[in-house]
C-alpha cells in the first residue's frame, strides 16, 4: 500500500517538474494552431461565398466546372490535399514552391485548408441563398432595384441568420482539424505534445502532454461556441 | 446533354490525374527534359549552391539534433557536422523537423536536401535514398556495475543474470532473442537506475546512450558497458543519384583526420569507439 502512494506521489512530482516546459512548448503549438484557425476563416468565407455564386450560376459551363470541383475537394480526405499540396511541387515539377521551413509548410497548409473549407462554406451559402423566396426578388425589382442591390441590402442578412447554426459546426470541426497538418510537419499543437513521447526538452517517455492538449481545444471550441451564440442572438431580432 | 458534358469533365480529370501520378514516378535525375535546360537538375551540389542553403531534415534527437534548453538553435553530433559540411559547399544550413514517416516525400519532394538524423541504414533504405559511408556505430549494449565488468565480457556470461530493458525498446528485442531473463521498465534511465540501485544485475540500452550516460564523470559513474548484442550503422540520407553523397563521404574522411569528428563527439558524450573511421 505504501508503495502504491509512494508511486503516485512521484508520478505528481514529475507531472509537476514537467508541466512548465511543456506549458511553454503547447503553447507555441497552439498559437500555430490558431494562425491556421484564422486564416483559414479569413481566407475561406470570401472564396466560399464566390464559389457558391459558381455553383448556382445560369451558364452551364461555369456551373459545372464549379460543381465538379466541389465534388473533388469535398470527396476527398483533407489529409491528401495536405499532402498534394504541399509535396507535389517538388515531386511533379521539381520546383519545391513552399520550401522546407516552418512558413512555408505553414503557407501550403493554409491554401489546402482554405480550398477544402471554401468548398464546404459554399453549400452553406448556397443552402442559405437559395432558401430566400423568390417574391422577394422580384419585390426588389418593383420597387427599382438591381438585382446586386437586391441581394447586398435585402437577402443577405436574412442569408446570414439562416447560416449561423450550419457554419458554427463547421467553424468548431475546423478547430479541431487543424491537428492534420501535422502530417506536413507542421509544428501545430498536437505535434508539440506527441514531441515528449519521444523525447524533447529533455523530457522522453511523456504521453500526458497529448492528451492535455485536449484542454486547449475544449477551451477554443468552447470561447467560439459563446460567441456564435451569442451571434445567433444578435440577430434574433427579426423573423424570416 | 449534360450526361454528355459530366462523362467529358470526368474524362478530362482522370487524363490530368493520370498525367500527374505518372510524373511522380519520374526521377528527378533522369529527367531529360529537365537535364538539358536546367543545370541544376543534373547536379544536386550545383543546386544547393543555386538557392544558397542547405537545408537537413531531423527530428528531435539527443545527442545528435537537438535544442538545448532556453535556445532556438539545433545543437548536436549530428547537427554540430552538418553545419560544417554546409560550410564546405559554401551555403547556409537549414534545420528542418520532419515527420520521420514521410523522410522519403520529404527528400524526393526538395522540401529537404538530407534527412541527417541518426538514421539507421537499412533495406528499405537504400532502396529509397542514396545513403553516405556509415558514419557512426549503434549498437544494444550490456551495462553492468563497473566492479563486475571484467567476469561479464561475453553474452554466454551474462546468461544467468537479471536484466532491466526499456519496454517495447530494441534492447528488450535482443534480450529476448537471447533468452535472458527481463525486467521491462519505462526508460533506459529507469534501466540504469535499476542496475545501479542493485535491484537488476544489468541492463541493456543502446552504445550512443551508454557513452552519453555511463562511466566517468556521469551520473552513472559506477557502471560499465561490455558486450555488444547486435549491431547497426547510421548514415546520412541523400536524393537518388545525388553528387552530394561524395561530397559528404570526402568531408567526413577529412573532418575525422583532422581530430573534429571525435571533438565533437566526446562534446556530446558518444563514445570514441562508436564512430566509424
Amino acid at each position: 500500500m505504501a508503495a502504491f502512494f509512494d508511486s503516485i506521489q512521484q508520478n505528481f512530482s514529475t507531472f509537476f517538474t514537467q508541466f512548465p516546459v511543456v506549458f511553454q512548448a503547447l503553447n507555441v503549438g497552439f498559437l500555430q494552431t490558431l494562425k491556421l484557425f484564422f486564416a483559414t476563416l479569413l481566407g475561406a468565407l470570401p472564396l466560399g461565398l464566390l464559389i457558391s455564386f459558381g455553383s448556382m450560376s445560369k451558364a452551364k459551363v461555369v456551373n459545372k466546372i464549379t460543381r465538379v470541383f466541389v465534388w473533388i475537394v469535398r470527396g476527398s480526405p483533407l489529409m491528401l490535399q495536405l499532402l498534394i499540396i504541399y509535396y507535389f511541387p517538388g515531386l511533379v515539377w521539381h520546383k519545391p514552391i513552399w520550401g522546407g521551413g516552418e512558413d512555408g509548410r505553414f503557407l501550403a497548409a493554409t491554401v489546402a485548408f482554405i480550398i477544402n473549407y471554401a468548398c464546404y462554406f459554399s453549400e452553406i451559402f448556397r443552402g442559405g441563398i437559395q432558401s430566400i423566396p423568390i417574391g422577394q426578388y422580384e419585390a426588389g425589382q418593383v420597387l427599382g432595384l438591381t438585382k446586386t442591390q437586391t441581394f447586398f441590402r435585402v437577402v443577405l442578412l436574412q442569408v446570414i441568420k439562416r447560416i449561423v447554426p450550419p457554419m458554427s459546426n463547421e467553424i468548431i470541426t475546423l478547430v479541431k482539424d487543424t491537428s492534420l497538418a501535422r502530417i506536413i510537419a507542421l509544428q501545430e499543437i498536437i505535434w508539440a505534445g506527441q514531441a515528449f513521447m519521444k523525447g524533447s526538452h529533455g523530457i522522453s517517455g511523456a504521453i500526458w502532454p497529448m492528451f492535455f492538449t485536449m484542454v486547449y481545444y475544449l477551451f477554443a471550441s468552447g470561447i467560439l461556441t459563446v460567441l456564435l451564440g451569442k451571434l445567433e442572438k444578435k440577430l434574433s431580432y427579426f423573423k424570416v | 446533354m449534360n450526361k454528355k458534358l459530366i462523362a467529358l469533365l470526368l474524362a478530362a480529370i482522370m487524363v490530368v490525374a493520370c498525367f500527374a501520378l505518372a510524373a511522380c514516378g519520374d526521377k528527378p535525375a533522369e529527367d531529360p527534359t529537365n537535364a538539358s535546360d536546367d543545370p541544376a537538375a543534373a547536379s544536386d551540389l550545383a543546386y544547393i549552391q543555386s538557392k544558397g542553403k542547405l537545408v537537413v531534415g531531423i527530428t528531435d534527437f539527443a545527442p545528435m539534433d537537438y535544442k538545448e534548453e532556453g535556445s532556438e538553435d539545433w545543437v548536436g553530433f549530428d547537427a554540430d557536422l552538418a553545419k560544417a559540411f554546409a560550410k564546405t559547399l559554401g551555403v547556409d544550413v537549414e534545420f528542418t523537423e520532419i515527420d520521420w514517416d514521410n523522410k522519403i516525400l520529404e527528400l524526393d519532394g526538395k522540401s529537404i536536401d538530407c534527412v541527417w538524423n541518426g538514421m539507421t541504414i537499412t533495406d528499405e533504405v537504400k532502396a529509397s535514398m542514396d545513403v553516405s559511408d556509415p558514419y557512426c556505430k549503434n549498437a544494444q549494449v550490456i551495462v553492468v556495475p563497473a566492479d563486475k565488468a571484467e567476469q561479464y565480457q561475453t553474452a554466454e556470461a551474462c546468461k544467468e543474470l537479471q536484466f532491466a530493458v526499456e519496454a517495447g525498446s530494441a534492447g528488450a528485442e535482443v534480450a529476448e532473442e537471447n533468452g535472458f531473463s527481463v525486467t521491462e521498465v519505462k526508460d533506459q534511465a529507469t534501466a540504469l537506475q535499476e542496475v545501479a540501485a542493485g535491484t537488476s544485475d544489468a541492463a541493456i540500452i543502446d552504445l550512443l546512450m551508454a557513452g552519453a550516460m555511463i562511466g566517468e564523470g556521469t551520473g552513472f559513474s559506477n557502471l560499465a558497458y561490455t558486450a555488444s548484442l547486435n549491431s547497426e550503422e547510421y548514415g546520412v540520407g541523400f536524393r537518388k543519384g545525388s553528387d552530394l553523397v561524395t561530397y559528404f563521404n570526402t568531408f567526413f574522411a577529412s573532418e575525422i583526420k583532422l581530430g573534429n569528428v571525435d571533438k565533437i563527439a566526446a562534446q556530446y558524450g558518444i563514445a570514441a569507439d562508436a564512430i566509424i573511421k
